[in-house]
């Protein structure tokens, strides 16, 4: 066996250990109040068991592994259904932005510590309702004020905000220069006289994401993370930071094993459904696409335990997998004709179609749409040309709104 | 066996893509679609002269002893190059027929030679439109074979064929030298996969399997030939990726490389995805050699492959516009081997139906 094989046994261990408290099981009914309470217990269960911070450094309250240990173990985690969903951004970007950016501040092991106990929660400010996919375009600005700054403006689609103690976030300190140049980098106090969070609440029926408004919100000077004009630079590591994840050849939806099983327990017409040829077709043809995915990660995984880059086929996962996941989920509620319409927007989506169904188009749209993706697969892998863009070279304030 | 290609296999790769880029001649590619019954004798030398007919059968009987890893490398370069003759997969799928069969004499008669190139080999099993027929027409009695396999790939050069016949209500699978057999050459959009009816009358052939041990290793021959075909099939796929992505780098329309438009550079990305997808299962199938789980990742590599390979014929003539569908560009090279192969070692509806029984019996166990 290997030393990542036993770690993985060893983590599986453990999750099946905690599984009955926190798991899928333990979360039902719960309000979202009291899951986030039960996944604050286990964040904390998970840093005293080692679990947190997995490939981050020791000084910093981490555990010092590779990225294949922390890949490793969110693969398993996410078999249990546990209530992690509110630490993701947190300590997926704004937290390792802190421990890079914030070194020489001696409150940054402190916030990191708490951050992974799940005792504080950070979110990352950057879309706006002018800049989404155009990072760059957001109109949310600081002006210098005395010793510090002053910031007016909103961000939108920023998740869990409500529960935030602190985010980062970029803002337009020179309006007279092209909009890349005229960004900087700051932390927020979400608690701050001026900052008002309001959820939106989604398609799908929940809350976790936001519109925060920033009215005259004063900013100290040691908050900010970048060189002032510098703030882009910044972002973009933030969002580069976690180059491989975990995936999900399921786009984060159902195994194709519930469509098997769905097939199977289905009538069509006096005939079971697993016997019919269009559900056979795409039982095949998702098996085949998801094969390819798990196939690229073993290689991905197999490349970094030799010390080798992966190949950026990695990037297709999302784009691949969500869209799949979409269109099955609409199949698998056909299958179930009428039973369909029996819809709990609570079950969980990796194993109902209804909610995965639901969810899914946030999936093709958060953390980069089909459509940015496969500008970057086009311009980032295959040397195409980039879209055209008028504004580019403008100053900021002379771009038509 | 890794999935991850070490240095030898590497070095296969691309030596043979080097040496078909230097061999490969596209009038003469052209030419063979207008005629029935030629093949490109350049290739085919090539093919015997890097020893690919001996990569993948054991030292015993002149092979190189390497493994689908490596006779899928050179697949994979043959159909960048759409290679003008279909023997790669045909000789390699009879020897593998013949080398896991039952009958000495005909490893001994026949592996050396398709060992050396010195014989080539078809693999006569569809019938109609099933590939795996249940019951064969053609019937193996006395030794001898009487019957007709319609359009078998390389059939109208092969030295030999392995033939699924019935045996007494059963299947069984024979080789038989094709000296004796009759040859009814079909004229196809691919003329240089060779198809030909066989006609047989009483043929003497030899028994390599019979009843269910035939219908295994009936099987297992078409998965082989199936993950070969896949890497030629995501060879052809990512020539074609190649050629779109760069033409759209250079042809130009409204002052802006077309490749600047959405339409069409979503259409190239996509078709990244279909080719990086169908290549990630043809290593894993070809690594799964032998093992548990080869029917499915065969299943998996050629549905991908061939997904792969239409689509980008597809999707790179239409970038080209009005020049993509001329002759002498030769897209349509691309796009009539896309078709011949989907269709050879079983259709997209064949291996769907095989992939999905797989799994329920992976379910049942």
């Amino acid at each position: 066996m290997s030393d990542l094989d036993a770690y993985r046994d060893k983590a599986r261990k453990w999750l099946e250990s905690v599984a009955p408290e926190f798991g899928r099981d333990a979360r039902r009914g719960l309000s979202v109040e009291e899951d986030l309470a039960l996944g604050r217990r286990y964040q904390r269960a998970k840093y005293d068991a080692g679990y947190t911070g997995i490939n981050w450094p020791v000084e910093v309250g981490g555990q010092g592994l590779g990225h294949l240990e922390k890949i490793t173990f969110d693969g398993e985690e996410m078999q249990f259904g546990m209530p992690n969903v509110y630490f993701g951004i947190s300590l997926g970007m704004p937290v390792p932005i802190l421990i890079r950016f914030c070194e020489d501040k001696p409150w940054m092991k402190e916030r990191v510590i708490a951050a992974l106990k799940g005792e504080e929660i950070w979110c990352q400010l950057f879309s706006e309702p002018s800049g989404g996919s155009d990072l760059a375009a957001l109109r949310t600005r600081a002006e210098t004020d005395g010793n510090g700054w002053r910031m007016s403006g909103q961000k939108v689609w920023t998740s869990w905000a409500q529960y935030c103690d602190y985010g980062v976030i970029v803002v337009r300190t020179d309006p007279t220069v092209p909009k890349h140049k005229g960004l900087t980098y700051f932390w927020v106090d979400m608690k701050a006289p001026g900052v008002e969070v309001r959820p939106i609440k989604l398609a799908g029926g929940d809350s976790h994401v936001n519109e925060v408004f920033f009215d005259d919100v004063r900013l100290e000077d040691s908050q900010r993370m970048s060189p002032v004009g510098g703030g882009f630079g910044v972002a973009l590591t933030t969002l580069m930071i976690e180059r491989y994840v975990a995936t999900d050849s399921a786009g984060f939806g159902p195994h194709l094993d519930l469509f098997v099983e769905t097939a199977q327990d289905i009538d069509l017409n006096g005939r079971p459904a697993i016997e019919d040829g269009r559900i056979r077709s795409a039982i095949a043809r998702n098996h085949a696409m998801r094969a390819g995915l798990d196939s690229i990660t073993r290689r991905a995984m197999l490349m970094m335990q030799a010390g080798m880059q992966p190949g950026p086929e990695g990037s297709l996962q999302k784009l691949v997998a969500v869209r799949s996941r979409q269109k099955l989920s609409e199949l698998g509620l056909d299958l179930q004709g009428n039973e369909a319409f029996a819809f709990d927007p609570h079950a969980f989506v990796k194993e109902d179609w209804g909610t995965s169904w639901l969810n899914a188009p946030t999936g093709r749209i958060a953390g980069g749409s089909d459509e940015v993706l496969l500008n970057t697969i086009a311009e980032k892998i295959l040397g195409l040309p980039q879209d055209h863009r008028p504004d580019k070279g403008v100053p900021f304030n002379q771009i038509p709104a | 066996m890794s999935i991850l290609y070490d240095e030898g296999q590497q070095a296969i790769a691309t030596e043979s893509r080097r040496v078909l880029d230097a061999r490969t001649d596209k009038a003469r590619l052209l030419g063979l679609l207008e005629q029935v019954g030629e093949f490109d004798e350049t290739f085919w030398n090539t093919a015997i002269e890097q020893g690919w007919t001996a990569l993948a059968l054991p030292e015993a009987y002149g092979g190189l002893n390497l493994s689908l890893v490596e006779l899928g490398l050179v697949a994979q370069a043959t159909g960048a190059a759409t290679a003008g003759a279909p023997f790669l997969n045909t000789s390699y799928g009879a020897a593998m027929a013949i080398l896991h069969g039952s009958d000495d004499s005909a490893k001994s008669d026949w592996l050396p030679r398709l060992a050396s190139g010195d014989a080539t080999g078809c693999v006569a099993f569809a019938e109609g439109s099933s590939p795996l027929p249940p019951k064969p027409a053609i019937t193996f009695d006395g030794m001898m074979l009487t019957g007709r396999k319609p359009a078998v790939p390389g059939g109208l050069k092969a030295d030999m064929a392995v033939v699924w016949a019935s045996l007494g209500g059963r299947p069984a699978l024979v080789a038989v030298a094709l000296a004796e057999a009759k040859r009814e050459p079909v004229s196809s959009f691919d003329n240089a996969r060779l198809y030909a009816d066989l006609v047989f009358d009483k043929t003497p052939a030899q028994l390599l399997a019979q009843g269910d041990d035939a219908l295994v290793l009936a099987r297992d021959v078409l998965a082989r030939m199936a993950v070969v075909t896949a890497h030629e099939q995501v060879g052809g796929a990512e020539a074609l990726l190649f050629i779109a992505r760069d033409y759209a780098n250079e042809r130009k329309a409204f002052g802006q490389p077309i490749g600047a438009f959405q339409s069409i550079k979503h259409r190239i990305a996509e078709l990244y995805g279909l080719v990086e997808i169908a290549r990630a299962n043809c290593i894993h199938a070809a690594a799964q050699e032998g093992q548990p789980g080869f029917a499915v990742a065969a299943a998996d590599a050629r549905l991908s492959a061939t997904e792969a390979y239409d689509t980008a014929a597809r999707d790179c003539i239409q970038i080209h516009g009005g020049i993509g569908v001329t002759w002498e560009t030769g897209l349509h090279l691309h796009m009539r081997r896309a078709r011949s192969l989907a269709i050879e070692q079983g259709n997209t509806l064949f291996w769907e139906d095989w992939l999905v029984d797989e799994l329920l019996k992976g379910d049942a166990a």
